[in-house]
This record gives C-alpha cells, sequence and structure tokens, in this order.
C-alpha cells in the first residue's frame, strides 16, 4: 500500500479566545506508527485534525508526502476530501441508514471503483477486521466491539496514504480494549501504512508505536520510542503523565561524578547515580524513578552504587503487582513489584536501582 | 451567506414598516407618511380597556393552562398511573385541534342561547343561561385546554430530566413525601413551570383566533381583535392598529426575552450530563383516579370539540336532543356548492404544498447555516430568523400588508404574498423542528465521509439528507398542516379574488348559519387529511418505481 510521509512545522489553531496547539513542529515518517499522547485539552486531538483537515489552523504548515496540504504562507488549504488520508473516529461514526457493507464499500464507491472490485476489496477488509459474514446487516445493529472494526474496515479499505485515529478504543471496555490493541498492531503490520494515533491512555500509545509524542497544553513536551519516553522522561509532566515514578529533589555531586553517570545528593544524604541525556547542568536537581525499576531485597545485594536501606511501611495488593511504601531517606518510596513472593509490613529490607533508569529531570 | 440575508429581509421588511406606520401622525392613508410623532402611542390611553382585557384573558388562561400542563406533566412523568405511553403521545391532539377549533366547537356547546349545555339546563327547567362561553373566562377556558398541551410538553420535559436520587436523597434522610414534594421536588422544576408559564402568556398576548370567534359576538376586544377591527373598519385607521401592534410586540419581546433568562439561568435540573434511570412513584390506588383526570382532560379539549363541530355539521339546527329530522347533508351541499370555498380550499392546499416544499429546504438550508457552518454571525442569524416567534402572526401580517403595498412587483392580494407571509411567519417552526434533527446527528457522521473522500455534494446526498429525512418529512407535515389553516397572517393578506379557507370559515361564522361553519371545518380537515393520505401514496409509488 501506499506510503506517504507527514511534516508538521510550526502549526498554531486558535479558535476565538483559545490556542489549542501552540507552534507544533514534528515529522511522521512513511510507514511510520506515531502516537499523540496527553491528557484532554492538551491539543493532540486538534492537531490531528489539522492534518485531517477538519480544522483549520491558524498559521504554520502540513505537508503530506511532500505536498503541501496545508499552509499560511502562501495560503494553501487542501480541503480534507482531497487530502488522500483516511480516519478512525472516537464515535466510531458508523452510518445508522447504510448497512455494514455499504459502509465500508463508501470510500470506493467515492472513488468511483467497479462494483466488481467494491465486491472484492469490502468483503476483504470484512476478513481483515474478522466481521466476515456481517455484511448484510444494518449497521445501527452492531455492538460497540463490532462497530469499531467496521469503521477500522471503513477507514482502510480504499487504500489511503495515512491513516490516522482519533482515540478509537477509548468507547470500550477495558477488556476488549486489550484485546483491540493487539489486534489494531497486528493490523497496522499488516497494511504497512503510515499512521497517526492520538490517545491519553499510556498502555495503548507503549503498545502500538513507533514514536510517541507526549503533549500538554498545546505544545510538545517529548518526541522518543515508547522505551525513551518510559524509561527516560523529560521533565516532571511526562515523567508523572507516563505511569508511576519516584521524584527524588538533591544537589548535583559533579565531584562524586563517574563513567558518565550523573550523581545527586539527597538532603538526608543518601547519594543517588542516574543519567542525564541531553540535560543542561545545574545545582539543585530532580531524578525520576520508575515504581517497577526499584528492587526491594532481604540481603544487600551485591551492586556498587545505588542500594540504600529501606523499611516496609505499607504492603498493598493488587493483582498483577503488589504496591509497597517503604521509608527511605526520610520519606516514603512507592515500589511495584510482581514477585510472589510477598515481604511483610515492618521488614528491614534493601533498595536498589539500576542507574540506567534514574534519570535526571529538565525541571 | 446570501440566504441568510435574504431571510434576514423578509423578517425586518415588514417589522420596520410596522414601526413606519406607528409614528405616522399626518393622514392616515397617506403613505409615505406625511408626519412623525408618537401621537399614536400617547393616544392608546383610551384603549386602555383593550390592553386591560388582553392581560385579564390572557393571565386567567396561563393560570388556567400551567395548572393542567403541571398536574398532567406530574402524573405522567412521575407516577406509575396507567397507560403512560400512550397518554404522552396523545397530549398532542390538542395542539392540532387549533384554538379556531376549540373555539367554534364550544361556542356551539356553551353560547348563551343556542349552546347545548343551555339549551339542556332550559329542558330541565332552568331559567336563562347555565353558562356563558363569550366571555373573557370563555376565552381563558378555550386558549387554556389548547395552552394545557404546551405547558404540558415544556414542564413534563423538566420532570423528566431531574434525577430521582435527588427526592430519593432527601426521603433516605428522613423527610417525609410532603416534604420532599415541598423542599426539593417544587424548587428544582419551578424554573421549568415559570418559563411555561411566561412561555404561554406570551403566546395569549397575541392569540387571536379565540377571542375573535368568542369576543366578537360579546363586543369583547383584546389587542389583536382591536387591531384586526380597526383595520378592516372603514376608513381603516391603520397608525393607530400599528401602534397597538408595536406596544403589544414590545411586551411580547419583554416576555420572551425573560423567559429565555428563566431557560438559561434557572434550570438547575438539567446541569448534569449523567444518565440515571427515571423512575417513578407507585401512588398505589390514586392511580385510576389520576388516570381519570388526564382522560377528562382529553375529553374536553379533543374528542367534545370534534365530536360537537361532526354532529353540529349534519344538522339543520343543533340542538341538544339529537332527532332523525334534523340529521341532514345539506350543510355539505351548500359548502360544497359555495365557490368561496371550493377555490378556498383549493388555494389552502397549493399553498400549503408550495409553502412546505419551498420552506423545507430554505429553513433546512438555514439551520445548517446556523448550527453546523460555523459561519461568523449564525447566532445572530439564527436570533433574527426565530424573531417572528415574538410577534404576533396578525401584527406581522400587517407589516406586511404596509410592506408589499408598495413593493414594485404587484403581488398584493395574490396567493404570492399569502406564500411569502407564510415561509416569513413560520420559520422559527421550521427551524426548530429541522434543527432538532441536525443537532441529534453527530458532526463526526459527515465528517467520516469527507475522510472517505467525499465531496460536499456527495456528503450531502449519500449521509447527511438520508439522516435528516424523518426530520424533514416531520418538517414539511408540519408546515403543510399549519399552513392550510393559518388564520392571523391570512385573514388580513388574502385578497377578494385569492381567498383561503380558514378566513373563509370565519367569514361564515360571522354571516352565515353556525351549522355550515361546523361542515366547512370538518371539510378542512378532512381535505388536509385527504391531501397527506394522497401525497404519501404518491411519494411510495414513486420511490417503489424508481427503486431505492
Amino acid at each position: 500500500m501506499a506510503h506517504a510521509s507527514i511534516e508538521v512545522r510550526d502549526l498554531v489553531v486558535r479558535y476565538s479566545s483559545v490556542v489549542a496547539v501552540r507552534g507544533v513542529t514534528f515529522t511522521v515518517e512513511a510507514g511510520e506508527h506515531l502516537t499523540l499522547l496527553g491528557p484532554s485539552g492538551c491539543g493532540k486531538t486538534t492537531t490531528l485534525r489539522a492534518i485531517a483537515g477538519l480544522e483549520k489552523p491558524t498559521s504554520g504548515e502540513i505537508r503530506i508526502g511532500g505536498a503541501p496540504v496545508f499552509s499560511s504562507s502562501p495560503a494553501v488549504n487542501v480541503p480534507a476530501e482531497r487530502r488522500g488520508l483516511s480516519m478512525v473516529f472516537q464515535s466510531y461514526a458508523i452510518w445508522p441508514h447504510m448497512s455494514v457493507f455499504d459502509n465500508v464499500a463508501y470510500g470506493l464507491r467515492v472513488r468511483k471503483r467497479p462494483e466488481a472490485e467494491v465486491t472484492t476489496r469490502v468483503r476483504e477488509a470484512l476478513e481483515l477486521v474478522q466481521l466476515g459474514e456481517l455484511g448484510t446487516r444494518s449497521a445501527s445493529k452492531l455492538s460497540g466491539g463490532q462497530q469499531q472494526r467496521v469503521a477500522l474496515a471503513r477507514a482502510f479499505v480504499f487504500s489511503p496514504s495515512v491513516l490516522l485515529f482519533d482515540e478509537p478504543l477509548s468507547n470500550l471496555d477495558a477488556k476488549l480494549r486489550a484485546e483491540m490493541r493487539v489486534e489494531l498492531k497486528e493490523l497496522q503490520r499488516r497494511l504497512d501504512i503510515t499512521s497517526v494515533y492520538v490517545t491519553h491512555d499510556l498502555e495503548e500509545a507503549l503498545a502500538i508505536s513507533d514514536r510517541i509524542i507526549v503533549m500538554r497544553d498545546g505544545v510538545i513536551e517529548q518526541i522518543g520510542s515508547p522505551g525513551e519516553i518510559y524509561d527516560r522522561p523529560r521533565n516532571t509532566f511526562v515523567a508523572d503523565f507516563v505511569g508511576s515514578a519516584n521524584l527524588i529533589r538533591g544537589r548535583r555531586r559533579a565531584d562524586l561524578e563517574r563513567d558518565g553517570l550523573v550523581v545527586i545528593q539527597t538532603q538526608g544524604g543518601a547519594l543517588v547515580h542516574g543519567i542525564a541525556p541531553d540535560r543542561p547542568p545545574g545545582d539543585e536537581a530532580l531524578m525520576a524513578v520508575r515504581t517497577v525499576r526499584l528492587r526491594l531485597e532481604r540481603a544487600r545485594p551485591a551492586t556498587q552504587v545505588n542500594v540504600w536501606p529501606a523499611r516496609i511501611r505499607q504492603r498493598v495488593f493488587q493483582g498483577d503487582f503488589t504496591q509497597y511504601h517503604v521509608d527511605w531517606d526520610g520519606r516514603v518510596l512507592i515500589v511495584r513489584l510482581a514477585t510472589p513472593d510477598p515481604l511483610a509490613e515492618g521488614d528491614e529490607v534493601f533498595v536498589s536501582a539500576d542507574p540506567r533508569y534514574c534519570v535526571l529531570l529538565e525541571e | 451567506m446570501l440566504v441568510g440575508g435574504l431571510a434576514a429581509v423578509l423578517v425586518l421588511y415588514p417589522i420596520g414598516y410596522l414601526i413606519q406606520a406607528s409614528l405616522s401622525v399626518g393622514d392616515p392613508q397617506a403613505r409615505p407618511p406625511e408626519a412623525y410623532g408618537l401621537d399614536n402611542f400617547t393616544g392608546l390611553g383610551r384603549y386602555g380597556h383593550i390592553f386591560g382585557n388582553t392581560l385579564l384573558v390572557a393571565a386567567l388562561a396561563t393560570v388556567l393552562a400551567v395548572i393542567v400542563g403541571f398536574t398532567m406533566g406530574w402524573i405522567l412523568s412521575r407516577t406509575n398511573v396507567p397507560g403512560r405511553a400512550a397518554f404522552e403521545q396523545l397530549m398532542a391532539m390538542p395542539y392540532y385541534v387549533t384554538p379556531l377549533m376549540g373555539a367554534l366547537a364550544w361556542a356551539l356547546i356553551a353560547s348563551p342561547n343556542s349552546g347545548v349545555i343551555n339549551q339542556l339546563w332550559r329542558a330541565l327547567g332552568g331559567e336563562g343561561y347555565l353558562v356563558d362561553i363569550n366571555t373573557p373566562w370563555g376565552i381563558a377556558w378555550v386558549m387554556a385546554l389548547f395552552e394545557g398541551s404546551v405547558a404540558f410538553v415544556m414542564i413534563g420535559a423538566v420532570m423528566k430530566s431531574m434525577d430521582p436520587a435527588m427526592e430519593e436523597a432527601s426521603q433516605v434522610l428522613g423527610a417525609s413525601r410532603v416534604r420532599t414534594m415541598l423542599r426539593i421536588t417544587l424548587p428544582l422544576v419551578l424554573p421549568g413551570v415559570l418559563g411555561a408559564a411566561v412561555f404561554v402568556f406570551a403566546e395569549m398576548l397575541g392569540s387571536f383566533s379565540a377571542a375573535l370567534v368568542l369576543g366578537l359576538p360579546a363586543r369583547f376586544y383584546v389587542v389583536t381583535t382591536a387591531m384586526y377591527q380597526l383595520v378592516s373598519q372603514y376608513p381603516p385607521r391603520f397608525p393607530t392598529a400599528a401602534a397597538m401592534g408595536v406596544s403589544l410586540f414590545a411586551v411580547m419581546f419583554a416576555m420572551v426575552w425573560i423567559y429565555r433568562r428563566i431557560i438559561s439561568t434557572g434550570t438547575y435540573v438539567t446541569i448534569t450530563g449523567k444518565a440515571f434511570r427515571p423512575r417513578v412513584m407507585d401512588v398505589g390506588g390514586l392511580r385510576w383516579p389520576f388516570l381519570g383526570v388526564c382522560a377528562a382532560y382529553l375529553a374536553v379539549a379533543v374528542i367534545l370539540p370534534v365530536l360537537t363541530i361532526t354532529y353540529a355539521s349534519f344538522q339543520h339546527l343543533t340542538s341538544a336532543i339529537p332527532r332523525v329530522a334534523n340529521f341532514t347533508l345539506v350543510n355539505y351541499k351548500t359548502a360544497l356548492s359555495l365557490d368561496a370555498v371550493g377555490s378556498a380550499l383549493g388555494n389552502s392546499l397549493l399553498l400549503g404544498l408550495a409553502t412546505a416544499s419551498i420552506g423545507v429546504p430554505l429553513m433546512g438550508f438555514l439551520s445548517w447555516l446556523i448550527y453546523r457552518s460555523r459561519l461568523p454571525g449564525a447566532g445572530l442569524i439564527e436570533y433574527l430568523l426565530m424573531f417572528p416567534q415574538a410577534v404576533p402572526r396578525l401584527v406581522f401580517a400587517f407589516g406586511m400588508l404596509w410592506a408589499w403595498l408598495i413593493f414594485p412587483i404587484p403581488i398584493y392580494g395574490t396567493l404570492w404574498l399569502l406564500l411569502i407571509a407564510y415561509l416569513t411567519v413560520f420559520l422559527p417552526l421550521g427551524l426548530r423542528t429541522i434543527s432538532g434533527v441536525i443537532l441529534q446527528i453527530d458532526r463526526s457522521l459527515e465528517e467520516s465521509a469527507q475522510m472517505c473522500g467525499a465531496t460536499w455534494g456527495y456528503r450531502l446526498r449519500t449521509v447527511t439528507m438520508p439522516l435528516l429525512k424523518p426530520g424533514l418529512i416531520a418538517a414539511w407535515l408540519l408546515l403543510f398542516i399549519a399552513s392550510v389553516r393559518e388564520l392571523g397572517a391570512s385573514i388580513l393578506l388574502m385578497g377578494p379574488k385569492a381567498k383561503v379557507i380558514t378566513p373563509a370559515i370565519v367569514e361564515s361564522w360571522f354571516s352565515a348559519s353556525t351549522e355550515l361553519t361546523a361542515a366547512m371545518a370538518v371539510l378542512q380537515t378532512l381535505a388536509v387529511v385527504a391531501a397527506l393520505v394522497l401525497l404519501f401514496a404518491v411519494a411510495r409509488r414513486a420511490v417503489q418505481h424508481g427503486g431505492e
């Protein structure tokens, strides 16, 4: 299928009094799966709709496959229907007055494909989303999950150059959402198509993206692979939004730094070794460690750095993991462990952390 | 933009002329006015009693209608009275009976001399008359029966939107049922009730037909009937009538403004978007009396009037006790042989067809413009187009009378003028019906068609129009029925060679026999029904032949 890259430069979208997107720049490579992640109101959906052509930006430039589809100077604004994109909507937007087949066939009929081809391709698409036998069903009589699949099939059946997803799974219940996540990833791989995906769900973003853009208040906070976003958050917002993290405040001890690691000392005196990818130097420092990257052991581990004695204050069993609240350095650290062997409240333990997972933040 | 502007001209042009006429202090017949001044307004003091009458009738009818609406609303949306769903549907019926039909029927039932009730009273040995419909009370009664269904719809909606958990919370905290009703339910629905009262009051101020039919015999005038009298007498006194119209319009506009304020600020009830299951109160043995209340309202507002008119139309002289010799078809024979009726009915149906067929695309486009296009100034256009709602149709028609008299193309006295009038005065009706459907259709349904590559026209044809179809059909029907039965605007604007049916019925009421009038009213209703059946049959056949 056809690929196209997307370039967004200095995109600004302003409604009468609010600025939804304030100067956003990024590129989606041909065939790449990019996700815009952020809380509601961060401008991610507006950015997606601007790419789609459903929202007219105030300024900036958008290019698809190298050709400008929007530009404030010189003025270009290609209407949505001529951008060659496709989109899956949050509400599914399945037309209730048509059958499943007619819904899916719409894009092909718009393109005036011969009816024989329409039939074959709609069948293929429905097979691909596992709705092979539902073609003649009226679209208004579908369950949420089925509507979702119809919306998917309708979006890719006509081989668009880019597929846009606007929180497509947010209306499904948790179990179905987890299933669809896997299916969506499989589908993306098979279709081999450029895609931009909008979500506020971290797991969804981590699961299906090549790259993630974290947004807040209309600006980009961080761009990176799922691994980078998760383990190397750039600032407190990303560290906080992308899963749960412990934030440790301290002062830089440049005198102790070796082997490319940075060292901070907390008020309580603990030394924490970590990494500082492209961070500006400063005296005051804040470090983030994911709750799942900390270890708790009864015996002192053999590592040289980042091992501290601590005491278990509270244990909360949560099924997939157990959350421990640990007294450490005059404060509480939160540690999540998936190990079945439980530690008891009041136990004296050692907390340790691989310095690669202790990340110096920018703010 | 052009269409929006055009529609705005339709609305503002007549109102401009109305105001101009009200300020004319020279020769009342002179066009344009020779001199301007406020004398017409200061001179309105002489008509103080007419304004008093209007307020009296409107207040009486509003109180009655709100009581009816509140009672029915509470019974049908908050209690487990049997047959709730069916009754709720039937509650629309009084609205279709129209004040004119109601007034004709109640004149037959309760006029002091020949009314059926008073005939029975005298037959039982009574003296004089028991009830007199030709009084402010009578007019208010007929109007309240009609407006009761309007109040019901408005109050019932508020009651339904109230989360029963609010009442339950009060009961759980130990409050009695009465205390809950007084301290929780009533304050919560009060803004809705108040809103309905103001709305009904405003409508009542501008009501015309019942006051005309029932008030004129007793020389009891309200503002609209007085205006009609001033315009139709010889020599006509346009400036005084215009000043009356402007005053009435100002009061109604204030009422509508208050209504909007109440609706936008006062409804705590509808604020939560949370879904809740409507639960109803078990009223036990009271269910049957409540059922009786609902049935009684429908009986006096719908069944009795319709039966009375139908019965009278087959009588030589309407008498309370049916006698075989008194039954006749002569009224229908006369009605059908009257050229005025035949051509007027034909004209009305033709106008209804044209109004609905032009109105639906026009108003559909305007609704889309207002609610979907995100055009700058869409809010202003909406405000303008809803304007005719605040102006009694008679007052509006008066403005049009002047406006189109001097129009370079001679349309005055033709059906064209009536067509323009109908399209203008029914703008709010059509817009509200169609926009209700447009707002229900999620924007993403159109956007997804766009993302599939469909152009504007293709989207409109394949997605927007099919989804709008039920709403458009409903709007078409409403416009058709409303046009065929229109009185307030038609009575002023129709020409001697282009009559329409409803004013013809009123004319016959005042100049010919009651029974003949009843026959004409039945014929009008039958003609509407027949036209609709025929249209649907033709439409269905066309669809079948054309293939879907």
